[in-house]
């Protein structure tokens, strides 16, 4: 489409490469449909060709973001299912992260947004203070009657249960068991260790079982996309740099991720660094070892298979993994290779509502794309859900849980967990 | 009728009509008079006669249409359509000898303009659905036209499906251009037989919801089935359900297998091959199938609703009223015939209707039935004013075929 | 493009008219600041734009009807907008009008299986009609290349196509039903479940009207059983007049494709680089034919489209092997526009039809005037129906290009009637076609058309500015200049 940028505008390489990625666009529409907001809220403004107009707009004229202008882009779940449905291949990723971080640096958000915001940028990722401030949130439970508004709904979201730090996520080597047929690192991530240990418990099983050398870097941390996303660009970058060095110097064919979300963003890290001098091509390099846990194992094969009589599977395929890498048939033909009979939810491309840090910053929009994304996971009727994205499992089953903490619906696992049981792991907690 | 006017040409249909709109003498226009007793009698002292206006201007069997003359017969057109192996795949039905005329009558510009379609409704549409252009002259004593020689044409209202079923009651059409299709390589018929009228829509609904391409489904009760003249259907002593099935002779044997298959369950079927199954076709068609119709002055109702619905709206009119039916379009037409009454039933009638959802149609009654009673849906509110002021619009003296659709209009 | 002066007056009672519709839609429904109303500027045509006076979205039939009825009363113009895909700018904004979109309508209302309808709100779109009912092997035969994403209610007001409307028919042969708001705020039903109706039809008459008779808020649409099988042949030619003659021959020998599409050379380049379907770089033409029904059917036609391919001079032929393949066939053609799309940053797309034997002709006009005009083009075609899609690649930040693009593209249509053909086939006039209507219509003709809208929208306070080049007021189309009494009695046979 057409674009008004003056000479000097372009000359700052960001706005050049969101002209680029403007230009490519012909505002046909075909994105709207598959736009999770835009099937809730049937409005231009919160559609992808909406939003990609007002950001033209925004970058066009120079001015600072409005606050109109920041609702619907703060709407938005960067669930990248318009670029699936892009006939034409707008980069619409990078063109909202570009308008995320217009708005954080020009943009004054209200106090309270401030400080949540930064709360969550601080403690999330951090294991050691997200544990902390979880065991704090359970303990508070009681009295969140007492909490303002957004808050009270945090300590809702948490676990009751924090379960016990788990000694794989410390930096290490696990020895592969047979023949070393790869040296591959592992994001032990940030979030999911605490919510969840027993999914880097279950790939390290499952990678080792493979004949992966497995490292856990020291050094390494959260992969950046949860600030990334709040438009916190320094801070995304200082992650990403420790990453990278931290991957090199562990001297490995691969970083297996098996966080999808995390994925998305460290197979994107030379984009992020893409202007530093110094960083441009280790980042690049990095971000080309990058493989989901999926990927691997679908290239090393499942294994021998120990289980019989498998319960049937209603996969859950997180935005990440589907739109963000790609990634839509590969988890699927694992659980079958497995022994797994795989159902397919209806509406399958739409979001769970979690997208990172959103279900905690628009919890209303979060609530309704949950209640119909369970709504759509129970009647495929599938035993158990699994799903490749911690972000995604914690929210699924706190939609089925009604939010009590009591499970009532089927258990929600990684989808790792269960190829680790198929092939001779623990049968993951929860399933009967 | 004090005196017919005969125009030749489309020039000198339009004189008649500025004469008709100067000096406000309406007229009742007419093809070949085949269906003058359908609708209300026209309140008209003048009638414009267009049959002088035949003839095929220009058929090219490959674009798949043809553009004739309004009141070129259906007859000739049918002629020179088999030549090359064409159809007007709507299927006009005949209604000459239903409305107490002569049978092989009627013109295209007659069947567009009732929006006449048979047995293939359900699967190609009607006479509306393939009308692709006209020109005409619109009671104000101007030409126009609309639409073209293309399928694929949105240039504009599409005013060929407001002028298909108008009943000559806004325009009146001097050429026409419809699309024809390739004729089936081969035709066959599937008889069930033995089935309720319930279960009957039960069957079709299963048939046309099959990827069978089913291309006709109707049933006639056992007294409909005796007065067909094909043996195999009226010689049952039971009811008959037909589905029809039509395309290239190797498609055609595999779908009646797949059809028995799944309409048998037990019931008995049989197959209707070429002739037979041409004529009983025909026969629904023409409805030529009314219980004791001998054009013995019975009136006949024509009903459209949803297709599951036909049963219990039959059932309603029929239960102890020496009325009788039979259905086509899979159930969602039936042709409804009783005693002649002065009324014809039609609260009766029209009450079932509306609760089923549809509308009815009043075709053959004496001519002061017809003007008592509403022979079309009577419109309320809101649709009421704009038939009015689209009427108003195109024909402001209200000269072309007054009171034929709506007394006063 | 020159649209209607805006009325001051209106302009001056923004604010007001804003209170209106905010009483009636509560919360984020009305949408009144500028950054906002602008995203709303031009639907799917980038060519033209304008900022609406307001942007209202209700949610019920009863609120469209209150706006209505409010906007009638207080003479307040209503351009209604379902997706915003339309590819005629028939959604275009007027200063003075409230751009009242449909998005909200989206939810599917009754299957009925046994009847083979569904109900369904006006925003709901093309292809969710077609997901609801898949599981059970039906599905909804229209289907516009922008399926994914247009709305049922704008598949009506433009009547649209696709590639399978040669054997299923257009939108106009496939919807039973809709309820419309007249624009007095008065909610009527045409059609329904059964068939045909008791009057006038006037579901035939609302399909394809653009917006200008009333705004569409529910619909009954007919289903069908999927074909058993299907399979696509593609078939690659030396020319576009042997490809053409194919055409013409498959027809003649008397089958209908469930679908014939043609691309020429530019625009199977412009696809094979970017899906890598597997098409011949080494023809001028491709034609895809799709043969669908049981599979002795098909099987059957294939042999007889394989001969006269064959006989029609093709130096390439495949058919599918598989699903995957035929699917395969079906990307490129699927992704022309935004493939072409990648070749320039702007292009305009043409929708003439034209009579299928005058195919080669019209190509050869294009590819001069495509040399005339220094721009490039690349056609794609429905050529089972004629239907053409030109695309002319241009950019729109070059001064003077869009111009250039639209004198050209009038040019093609243009010489579309000339050949006999029509305007446009499936995308509607809108405003892109709007003057050009003088090509196809006399004035009567068109006067003729605007009757109809006077009985629905006496005031013309729906969509105006489009499809019509000028919208003469409906006393002046009443009036009738007769003179009594001065008219002879016609010199015509008389009996």
């Amino acid at each position: 489409m057409r674009t008004d940028f003056t000479l000097a505008q372009l000359a700052d390489p960001e706005i050049d490469a969101a002209n680029t990625i403007l230009r490519t666009c012909v505002h046909c529409g075909f994105c709207t449909a598959t736009c999770p907001t835009y099937v809730l809220l049937g409005d231009e403004l919160d559609s992808p060709r909406g939003r990609i107009y007002m950001i033209k707009n925004l970058l066009e004229s120079g001015q600072p973001a409005t606050a109109k202008v920041v609702k619907h882009i703060d709407r938005c779940l960067s669930c990248l299912s318009c670029m699936t449905t892009c006939p034409a291949s707008v980069d619409y990723m990078h063109l909202v992260d570009r308008a995320r971080v217009r708005i954080e640096k020009t943009f004054a958000r209200p106090w309270p947004e401030r400080v949540l915001r930064a709360l969550l940028a601080f403690v999330l990722p951090s294991p050691g203070m997200f544990r902390l401030a979880l065991k704090a949130a359970a303990l508070g439970r009681p009295f969140k009657g007492m909490l303002p508004g957004r808050l009270k709904g945090l300590v809702t979201m948490a676990p009751a249960r924090v379960p016990a730090a788990s000694a794989v996520d410390r930096p290490q080597v696990f020895e592969a068991e047979g023949k070393r047929l790869k040296r591959v690192a592992l994001l032990t991530g940030c979030a999911q260790q605490v919510l969840r240990p027993s999914i880097n418990e279950a790939t390290v099983r499952l990678l080792t079982r493979r004949g992966c050398e497995v490292v856990v870097a020291e050094g390494a941390g959260c992969c950046g996309a949860l600030v990334h996303h709040m438009g916190r660009e320094d801070q995304a970058r200082k992650q990403a740099r420790a990453n990278i060095e931290a991957w090199e110097k562990a001297g490995v064919e691969a970083v297996v991720i098996n966080a999808s979300g995390c994925g998305t963003t460290i197979k994107d890290y030379g984009w992020m660094l893409k202007h530093d001098p110094v960083w441009a091509e280790r980042a690049a390099r990095i971000a080309g070892l990058a493989r989901d846990v999926s990927e691997i194992i679908n290239e090393l094969g499942v294994g021998e298979l120990t289980e019989k009589g498998l319960p049937a599977v209603t996969y859950h395929s997180a935005c990440s993994m589907q739109h963000g890498q790609g990634l839509s048939e590969e988890p699927k033909a694992l659980l079958a290779a497995a022994g797994f009979e795989v159902r397919e939810p209806a509406e399958g491309h739409l979001c769970c509502g979690s997208a990172g840090t959103y279900n905690m910053l628009q919890p209303e929009l979060a609530g309704r794309l949950l209640e119909r994304k369970v709504e759509n996971l129970k009647r495929a009727g599938g035993a158990v859900i699994a799903t490749g994205n911690i972000g995604c499992l914690e929210q699924i089953a706190g939609g089925l849980a009604g939010g009590t903490g009591e499970n009532k619906g089927p258990p929600v696992v990684h989808t790792i967990e269960l190829l680790d049981w198929a092939t001779g792991g623990p049968k993951p907690e929860g399933i009967p | 009728m004090s005196e017919t006017l005969k125009p030749e040409t489309a020039e000198q249909v339009l004189d008649a009509v500025k004469w008709a709109a100067a000096s406000e003498s309406p007229l009742a226009v007419k093809g070949q008079g085949s269906k003058e007793g359908f609708g209300r009698a026209v309140e008209a002292d003048c009638r414009l006669d267009l049959s002088g206006l035949t003839g095929i201007g220009c058929y090219e069997p490959n674009e798949l249409f043809m553009t004739a003359g309004a009141a070129t017969t259906l007859a000739e057109i049918e002629a020179a359509l088999r030549q090359n192996n064409q159809q007007m795949a709507f299927e006009p039905a005949d209604l000459g000898i239903l409305l107490g005329g002569e049978g092989d009558a009627g013109t295209i510009g007659g069947a567009i303009a009732c929006n006449l379609a048979g047995p293939r409704r359900i699967k190609v549409g009607a006479a509306r659905d393939h009308f692709l252009g006209f020109n005409a002259v619109s009671g104000r004593g101007e030409t126009f036209k609309s639409g073209g020689t293309v399928v694929k044409n949105v240039t504009g209202f599409d005013l060929s499906k407001l002028i298909a079923g108008s009943f000559g009651t806004l325009a009146v059409m001097t050429e026409v251009t419809f699309k024809v299709l390739p004729a089936p390589e081969k035709t066959r018929t599937v008889l069930v037989l033995g089935l309720s009228d319930q279960d009957a829509m039960k069957a079709m609904a299963k048939a046309l919801g099959s990827s069978h391409e089913v291309s006709g489904a109707a049933h006639l009760p056992e007294a409909a089935a005796k007065g067909s003249k094909v043996s195999h259907v009226a010689g049952t002593g039971r009811s008959v359900t037909a589905f029809r099935v039509e395309g290239p002779g190797p498609s055609v044997e595999h779908r009646c297998r797949a059809l028995t298959a799944l309409l048998g369950g037990g019931a008995s079927v049989e197959e209707l091959h070429s002739e037979n199954s041409a004529l009983l076709w025909r026969e629904i068609c023409d409805v030529r199938l009314l219980d004791g119709d001998g054009g013995n002055g019975r009136q006949v109702w024509r009903l459209s609703v949803p297709p599951m619905n036909g049963a219990g709206v039959a059932e309603q009119l029929t239960a102890g009223t020496g009325a009788s039916v039979f259905y086509d379009w899979g159930g969602g037409l039936i042709w409804l015939t009783m005693d002649a009454t002065p009324d014809a039933g039609h609260e009766t009638v029209r009450r079932a209707v509306e609760a089923a959802g549809g509308h009815a149609t009043l075709v053959r009654a004496g001519a002061d039935v017809r003007n008592r009673v509403p022979v079309f849906e009577p419109q309320t509110g809101a649709l009421r004013e704009i038939t009015a002021r689209i009427k108003e619009g195109f024909d402001p003296k209200g000269i072309l075929n007054p009171g034929r659709m709506v007394e006063g209009v | 493009m020159k649209m209607p002066q805006p009325d001051a007056g209106v302009i001056a009672r923004r604010a007001e008219i804003i209170e209106a519709m905010q009483a009636i839609v509560l919360g984020e429904g009305v949408i009144t600041d500028e950054e906002e109303l602008r995203v709303y500027d031009h639907d799917g045509l980038m060519a033209y734009k304008g900022l609406p006076l307001v942007v209202v979205l209700p949610e019920t039939t009863g609120q469209v009807s209150a706006i209505l009825e409010y906007c009638a009363a207080n003479e307040v113009k209503i351009v209604p907008r379902g997706a915003g895909t339309g590819l005629s700018g028939g959604a275009l904004p007027l200063a003075d009008a409230i751009t009242l979109g449909l998005g909200k309508f989206n939810k599917i209302l009754e299957i009925d299986y046994d009847n083979r309808t569904v109900i369904t709100q006006s925003g709901v779109t093309n292809l969710a009609i077609t997901e609801a009912v898949e599981d059970e092997g039906f599905y909804y035969a229209p289907d516009p290349s922008s399926q994914i994403a247009c709305s049922i209610g704008g598949n009506i007001a433009e009547n649209s196509g696709g590639v399978h409307c040669l054997k299923y028919g257009l939108t106009t042969n496939n919807v039973l039903g809709i309820e419309m708001v007249l624009m007095s705020g008065k909610i009527v039903h045409f059609g329904g479940k059964h068939l045909d109706s008791g009057g006038y039809d006037l579901l035939g008459v609302a399909t394809g009207s653009e917006g200008l008779l009333g705004v569409i808020t529910e619909v009954t649409v007919r289903i069908l059983q999927k074909p058993e099988t299907a399979r696509a042949l593609l078939l690659g030619f030396p020319s576009n007049k042997s490809a053409g003659n194919c055409v013409a021959a498959i027809i003649g020998a008397g089958i209908i494709p469930g679908g014939m599409e043609m691309m020429d050379k530019p625009a199977i380049h412009a696809t094979e680089d970017f899906v890598h379907a597997g098409y011949p770089l080494d023809v001028q033409a491709l034609l895809i034919v799709e043969l669908d029904g049981p599979e002795v059917e098909v099987d059957h036609l294939i042999e007889r489209v394989d001969a006269i391919a064959r006989q029609a001079g093709a130096t390439h032929l495949s058919v599918s092997r598989s699903e995957e393949e035929r699917q395969a066939f079906w990307s490129g053609r699927k992704n022309a526009f935004p493939a072409v799309g990648r070749l320039s940053p702007d292009y305009l797309c043409m929708d003439g039809t034209i009579p299928r034997r005058k195919l080669a002709d019209v190509l050869q006009r294009i590819e001069e005037l495509s040399q005339q005009y220094g721009l490039r083009i690349a056609n794609v075609f429905h050529a089972g129906d004629g239907n053409l899609h030109p695309l002319i690649l241009f950019d729109a930040n070059e001064p003077g290009e869009l111009e250039k693009a639209e004198n050209f593209g009038a040019d093609i249509l243009r010489y579309c009637v000339e050949v006999g053909g029509v305007l446009t086939g499936e995308h509607g006039v809108g405003i892109e076609k709007r003057d050009l209507m003088g090509v196809m219509f006399t004035e009567d003709d068109m006067n003729h058309q605007q009757r109809l809208k006077c009985a629905f929208d006496p005031a013309h306070l729906l969509n105006p500015g489009k499809v019509y080049p000028t919208l003469h007021r409906c006393s002046e189309l009443g009036r009738m200049f007769v003179h009594k009494g001065k008219l002879p009695f016609p010199d015509i046979p008389r009996f």
